[in-house]
């Protein structure tokens, strides 16, 4: 099956491309468009080919001006032969786009990100290549506005094509026009929670490329940007796009403002998604960001990764917009759970947490219980976490000169029956960590990966100051790869010679399992 | 008393009247004699010599010494004799005449007992003539020589009375009365030469005699030797006789012998060790090894830190070794500028910041694809799926291209392979032919092989699978559709198996033989030795030719062993291993570590596709006989080796990170037993080692486990990562959270009093699927894990039990490893507060007593445990650094201090010639002048006595000439 199956769409998209060389060749085979436009009534799964072919013949008509009706004021429709052509080859110009944005709904994946695709280069060839003759810059938002009401269905999760729009994102005419379009199709009373999906992960993709903040930059720099800057339906001999960032942030605002007023929280995706695109594209574009202030508390409240994402916006909030968050230290610290390391905000969490904690301001004692639990943690993480929780607890060492008691006390040590520090104590400060040591960090000094114990043994020896590191967070598989590309002088291997699978000391497996008789 | 005083103040006048006395003879120094030499350049502190002279007095001395030296020396001039005065004191005047006088008595007396003891002549002496001892000479080796002397000493041997009569005769008064004797002079000269003559004659006569004497002696001691030495001498002559008559025998035989006896015997080597003595050096061996092994266990930082420790260049004499270093860094002032930008360098700014808040993470803001897969398993599905289809449809895009690709790649490849095969066709086929059934099949293969490759280029990529496998054309053909369609059906176990199976070794369908194979054999495990060995004789060819062809070692290793009995296993490997011994080729070395590769890939094929308990079993045995020749060939090549055993691991590891919530089966497993058995576990850091490490942890960190399969080969690694930890003691997170999460799944826990646990296991999502839910306390239970738990597709009771029986082992044998551990009450905590909740009255007897005692042991140990807080040593305050003092070399006043040693001596020494030579000139100047002077006044003296004589001669002749006038006046 699967081998005649790529045979006979070669074969296809073979045909296609005579048939449309043909069709743009002369006119005579007009009617060859015409039956490629019926092919997609009889495909069901892959429109590939068929759309990679309508691209084609379309972006040259745009180019070269057949699709130009003459309209003159006043006067009867010409009814010339000329004229209906052109007529007719419109018609069939609005039937392929609506053709194409109906396979994006439709068939396998790769043949709606093809339609998704193909809309948006044809969107591009007119908008350099306008239906009507215009003088300054053209944007075809009209069709923009039609792929946008397909992106946001109601019914089925359109994250592959949104993913895929990314790349026409990065076009700041796509990006404010986008934005624009989007503010107009966003205002809905209840939407299902797919379409807040679609919706968020749109409005994600259209802010991917950075708005810069500044809107009176200097001047040099700006025309330098100008230059660079990616322009979709860029013609020459044009004006160029007038590019305002305070616009787009105006309209990535209106859109956020009617997102808000949406149930976001009831659905810990639609939530998830809400928090990410907020704290991470949104904040510095919000003119009011405190209002956000509400959302970002309950989600704190919330637990488990959504609190960690809150956590980030909460952060930017007391860091540039004097929010006073209450017990804000208490929450950081009861993220710290072993099931932090399932999540996958980890990384994220520790990041921040290093900047949380960074504040030289701190009582004591916080921190300390704070590197007391990371240590507690880190004695059951994998390797990858426990070192960046060790290189977390060194650089809380390093700030914060007074931890330095929990690894060489100066006075006389006293011996304790038990370890002073309550784990299961919710609040940090009331912990009792100062009191205790870093043992886990010396238990770590035994770690099976070298890595980790090496990092250990850098908190241990943080009395040396170094400067506090950035954390540098390893992807998982790393270590292991690290650990191949290892150059070793020499290969080490056992000396005694084993006579059987039993080692001949210390043989644990069989010990275990009896797995010869 | 006032005698007393009378007599000091008597003492005190002399004194003072003698110190007058002496100064007044201090000579007084006349100021005109004075010279005064006037400084140029005074220098403070320097002492001046020379700053005043008394030239005349100087120049009085110098004419004085001149006198004594130069002077004499011009008296003795021309003159041969020198009389030299050895009288004692003589030249001395400072001694009087009468101490000499004594001094010479002295002498005197001492010259007379010189002698050591005079009654004791030469008894100590030992007397030599021309070198010998008077004693050597003493041996009358020339008795003729003697004679002579004695005879002649006196007068020519003439008697006394003739000597004083002939010689000192005469006198008349003795003339008259040998008048008597009336014999003249003549006559008595006469009797004198006839007398002489007569004595020499006769002393002639005498010493011939002798001499005939001597000489007759000796020759009748020649005689008479052979009689006295005779038999010695009859012994050697008739040893020698021996010797030639042999010689002249047998001349070959004799050279033979010779060459025998010259020819090297071989290099002097050690003895021959006695068994002991072997196995005390073995054991010698084995115990450096172990100490480097001990060593190795440390990580290089610790090892290397104190060396590390780098030392300052400069150090001041006032350092105090506390490592205070003077801080060069400029210290800044913080100050902003207009725009409220601190006006600081940018590195300064950076280290007193805050971390980078605006941090790009890349978990999931662009992908919602895998996003859930952690959290919502419920969600996970829908989403997993619609993922698995975008996937997989760029997947078929990609492919398409690719597979165009790699046909043709693969066709080019064929071809060279098949010039290859051109080459050894012809035996290749006839080995084929000759052999199993299989290998017919191999052939007829092949010859499809050729077949396919003349019509098309549409089967490359069927081929290319072909000549991979080289098995069962038609039936991989389907197996790669398979691969090709079947990704929907991923999370189905079975297809997943293949799936891996394909990309990890491609021999699945081998396995599936195998499987067979196996399945007849599991009951030969036992059959006698002997007809094995007929078995391997057949074998010996193919061993014979085993590395011939490249591409089929691998087939004709598995011909080899597939179907046998893993004793047949061992003695097969023995001889391939032994007939390729690296000492016999060069070669071999290179192709036993290729064997290595293929008997990784045998191990894996044995290990793969196994379901029931029987044949696990029997993978295991062979593994069982496998493990030493596995460990014989690191040995021949550990570098290859290596890289076969990583690169394995390098593919498995991608294999398993593909999905990482199933834990891989045992013919992954399997070879971190391998690892162990080969690689000391120990290190702190082994290229093998330690990957494998990761890989079980990871594996123990990321999978789920969640049925028997899983739970099963955790138990597996669990066991393992104890073997790879027993000796270095090393702390495993995975293995204690894994056991933790076992634990936690036979524990009841209800929601409301939760207890941690780490992930994978998750709290109130994990099913307890190893709660005992009736009661077992009847039942027996098994000690340990058994090969059908790895079989076993569901949990029943007794597994149950075992699993949480093992894992309490486990537990104790951890607890017992890291009891050093200060925070062994943080680790081992929450597994005692889950062990609470496991009901143990359900469990047998024997299982639960075992558990509580495994249960009070650890809550002993862990109250006894004490803390200390952590500190640092106390380090010994440091003496001061004393200094060697710097001694350099002394300032010789020369300029040119830039010169080298050497020549900076030269130019000194040549300095000091020259004031030397200068000095010696005018010495020599001086000298000259003294000698002109006393010349000249010679010269003066007699010419003055010249003229007084002149003056007399006039004179005389004068009143001569007046006398002779005053005659002639008066005549």
């Amino acid at each position: 099956m699967a081998a005649v199956q790529p045979n006979l769409s070669k074969m296809i998209s073979a045909q296609l491309r005579n048939k449309a060389n043909e069709f743009l060749n002369s006119r005579k085979h007009a009617n060859n468009l015409a039956d490629i436009l019926q092919m997609f009534e009889a495909e069901t799964e892959n429109y590939t080919p068929l759309l990679l072919t309508i691209e084609v013949i379309f972006t040259e008509l745009l180019k070269r001006g057949d699709l130009i009706q003459h309209i003159v004021p006043l006067k009867p429709i010409d009814h010339s032969p000329e004229a209906e052509y052109t007529r007719w080859l419109c018609e069939c110009y609005e039937a392929a786009i609506v053709r194409a944005l109906e396979c994006m709904r439709r068939g396998k994946t790769s043949s709606r990100l093809q339609a998704l695709v193909t809309a948006c280069k044809l969107l591009q060839a007119e908008g350099k290549h306008p239906l009507e003759q215009t003088t300054g810059y053209f944007f075809p938002s009209v069709r923009l506005k039609n792929i946008f009401l397909v992106l946001l269905d109601s019914e089925t999760s359109m994250s592959a094509p949104i993913t895929r729009f990314q790349e026409f994102t990065e076009y700041r005419d796509m990006q404010q026009h986008g934005l624009k379009v989007l503010a107009a199709l966003a205002f809905r009373k209840s939407p299902s929670p797919i379409y807040m999906q679609n919706f968020l992960e749109l409005l994600d993709k259209l802010l991917a490329a950075k708005i810069p903040l500044d809107n009176k930059g200097k001047g040099k720099d700006r025309d330098i940007e100008e230059n660079e800057m990616k322009v979709l339906c860029a013609s020459e001999g044009k004006p160029n796009f007038p590019y305002n960032p305070a616009v787009c942030r105006r309209f990535a605002n209106r859109c956020w403002s009617f997102a808000c007023q949406w149930p976001l929280c009831e659905e810990p995706r639609t939530h998830r998604r809400a928090l990410l695109l907020l704290v991470e594209r949104l904040m510095p574009l919000l003119n009011r960001p405190h209002l956000a202030t509400d959302m970002l508390c309950d989600s704190l409240d919330a637990g488990g990764p959504i609190s960690m994402l809150a956590l980030q916006g909460v952060l930017e909030l007391v860091r540039h917009h004097n929010i006073d968050y209450p017990d804000m230290y208490d929450r950081l610290y009861a993220m710290f759970e072993p099931e932090m390391f399932a999540t996958r905000y980890k990384k994220r969490l520790m990041h921040l947490t290093d900047i949380f904690l960074s504040s030289t301001h701190l009582p004591e004692s916080l921190v300390a219980a704070f590197a007391k639990r990371m240590s507690r943690l880190a004695l059951v993480g994998s390797p990858e976490d426990s070192k960046g929780l060790l290189q977390l607890v060194a650089n809380l060492l390093l700030r914060h000169p007074a931890l330095k008691r929990m690894i060489c006390c100066e006075d006389t040590p006293a011996i304790m029956s038990n370890d002073p520090y309550v784990m299961e104590e919710s609040s940090a400060a009331r912990a009792r960590a100062l009191g205790s040591s870093l043992w886990e960090v010396r238990a770590l000094r035994g770690h099976w990966a070298p890595a980790v114990a090496a990092a250990a043994a850098r908190v241990l020896a943080a009395a040396e100051r170094d400067p506090p590191q950035s954390l540098a967070l390893e992807e998982d598989s790393a270590l292991f790869d690290a650990e191949l590309k290892k150059r070793f002088k020499t290969i080490e291997v056992n000396f005694i010679r084993p006579q059987t699978m039993a080692l001949p000391s210390g043989e644990r497996l069989l010990q275990y399992w009896e797995l010869t008789a | 008393m006032a005698k007393v005083k009378n007599k000091r103040n008597a003492g005190l006048a002399d004194r003072v009247h003698n110190k007058k006395k002496a100064e007044a003879n201090k000579k007084k120094l006349n100021p005109f004699e004075v010279h005064i030499n006037k400084e140029k350049l005074k220098v403070l502190g320097k002492k001046s010599k020379h700053d005043r002279g008394l030239p005349g007095v100087a120049r009085a001395k110098a004419i004085q010494k001149r006198k004594e030296t130069l002077g004499t020396e011009m008296k003795l001039i021309n003159k041969t004799n020198t009389f030299i005065d050895r009288r004692i004191g003589e030249k001395n005047n400072q001694i009087s005449a009468e101490d000499r006088m004594i001094a010479r008595f002295a002498a005197e007396r001492v010259k007379q007992h010189s002698k050591k003891s005079i009654y004791n002549l030469a008894d100590d002496e030992i007397l030599t003539h021309r070198g010998q001892t008077l004693e050597q000479i003493e041996k009358f080796d020339d008795p003729k020589s003697s004679d002579d002397e004695d005879e002649d000493k006196q007068f020519g041997g003439l008697d006394n009375d003739f000597v004083s009569e002939g010689h000192f005769g005469g006198g008349v008064l003795s003339k008259a009365e040998s008048k008597d004797g009336a014999k003249s002079h003549k006559d008595l000269i006469e009797q004198l030469i006839a007398e002489s003559k007569k004595r020499k004659a006769e002393k002639q006569k005498e010493k011939e005699q002798t001499l005939d004497l001597t000489e007759k002696l000796d020759s009748e001691w020649k005689d008479l030797q052979p009689v006295v030495f005779k038999k010695q001498k009859v012994q050697e002559e008739s040893l020698i006789d021996k010797l030639l008559s042999k010689a002249e025998k047998g001349q070959d035989y004799d050279r033979m012998m010779r060459e025998l006896r010259f020819e090297k015997r071989g290099t002097p080597s050690d003895g021959l060790k006695s068994k002991e003595k072997q196995d005390e050096e073995e054991r010698k061996k084995i115990e450096e090894l172990e100490r480097q092994r001990e060593l190795r266990m440390i990580s290089e930082e610790d090892v290397t830190a104190p060396k590390n420790a780098k030392t300052p260049k400069h150090r001041s004499a006032d350092d105090l070794d506390d490592n205070f270093e003077l801080e060069d860094e400029k210290e800044f002032m913080l100050a902003y500028d207009k725009d409220g930008k601190p006006l600081v360098p940018e590195h300064v700014l950076k280290d007193y910041s805050v971390p980078n808040s605006k941090k790009i993470f890349e978990d999931g803001v662009s992908d919602t694809s895998e996003e859930e897969g952690e959290e919502e398993s419920d969600e996970d599905d829908i989403k997993a799926e619609k993922d698995e289809n975008t996937d997989e449809k760029s997947e078929v895009n990609k492919s398409e291209d690719s597979d165009e690709e790699t046909s043709d790649e693969s066709e080019s490849e064929q071809e060279t392979e098949k010039r290859n095969e051109k080459v050894t066709t012809k035996k290749s086929i006839k080995n084929l032919n000759e052999s199993t059934g299989l290998k017919r099949k191999h052939s007829s293969n092949s010859d499809e092989d050729a077949a396919s490759r003349i019509d098309s280029n549409k089967k490359s990529t069927v081929n290319s699978y072909i000549e991979k496998e080289s098995l069962h054309t038609s039936e991989s053909k389907i197996i790669k559709l398979n691969s090709s369609n079947d990704d929907k059906n991923m999370s189905d176990d079975d297809d997943d198996d293949e799936d891996e199976d394909e990309e990890s070794s491609d021999d699945s369908k081998d396995g599936s033989d195998d499987d067979t194979n196996l399945n007849n054999l599991n009951d030969l495990k036992g059959t006698d030795e002997s007809d094995e060995f007929d078995d391997i004789e057949d074998s010996d060819e193919k061993i014979g030719s085993f590395f011939e062809l490249k591409s089929v070692e691998g087939d004709k290793l598995k011909e080899l062993l597939t179907g046998k009995t893993p004793s047949q296993h061992t003695i097969a490997l023995q001889k391939l291993i032994k007939s390729y011994d690296p000492g016999l080729s060069v070669n071999n070395k290179e192709l036993l570590s290729r064997l290595f590769a293929h008997l990784l890939q045998y191990t894996h094929d044995v290990f793969s596709n196994i379901s029931e308990e029987g044949e696990i079993i029997k993978s295991f045995l062979i593994f069982d006989r496998l493990v030493p020749f596995f460990y014989d060939l690191i040995h021949i090549n550990k570098v290859s080796t290596k890289k076969f055993l990583v690169e394995l691991l390098k593919e498995k590891y991608d294999a398993y990170k593909r999905n990482t919530k199933k834990v891989p089966d045992l013919n992954t497993l399997i070879f971190f037993k391998l690892v162990s058995s080969l690689y000391p576990t120990s290190d702190f850091r082994h290229p093998v080692v330690t990957p494998s490490l990761i890989f079980m942890s990871d594996i123990l960190t990321l999978a789920r486990f969640t049925d028997a399969y899983s739970v099963s080969r955790g138990f597996f690694i669990v066991s393992l990562i104890l073997e790879y930890t027993v000796l270095s003691k090393r702390y495993v997170p995975a293995a204690v959270n894994f056991l933790r999460g076992v634990i936690f799944l036979c524990a009841n826990t209800c929601v409301l009093n939760p207890v941690q646990v780490v992930p994978p296991f998750r709290l109130h999502k994990s099913a307890k699927i190893l709660i005992l839910e009736r009661d077992c306390s009847k039942m027996t239970a098994e000690r340990k894990m058994a090969a059908k738990d790895l079989a076993a597709t569901e949990i029943d009771d007794s597994l149950k039990i075992r699993c949480l029986l093992t894992a309490m082992l486990m537990l104790k044998e951890f607890f017992d490893n890291y009891i050093e551990i200060e925070a062994l009450e943080a680790i081992f905590e929450p597994h005692i507060q889950l062990l609470r909740r496991v009901d143990l009255d359900l469990y047998p007897k024997k299982v639960s007593k075992k558990i509580s005692e495994v249960l009070t042991y650890m809550k002993q140990t862990l109250e006894v445990k004490t803390y200390t807080q952590m500190s640092r040593e106390k380090v010994k305050p440091k003496a001061l650094r004393l200094y060697e003092p710097d001694i350099q070399d002394v300032f010789t006043g020369s300029k040119s201090s830039k010169l080298s040693k050497e020549n900076a001596d030269r130019a000194r020494l040549q300095g000091k010639y020259k004031k030397e030579m200068k000095g010696a000139l005018r010495e020599i100047r001086r000298d000259k002048a003294y000698i002109a002077s006393v010349k000249i006044r010679q010269k003066i003296q007699s010419d003055n006595v010249r003229k007084d004589k002149v003056k007399q001669i006039y004179k005389d002749a004068s009143i001569q000439q007046g006398e002779l006038n005053k005659l002639k006046r008066m005549k």
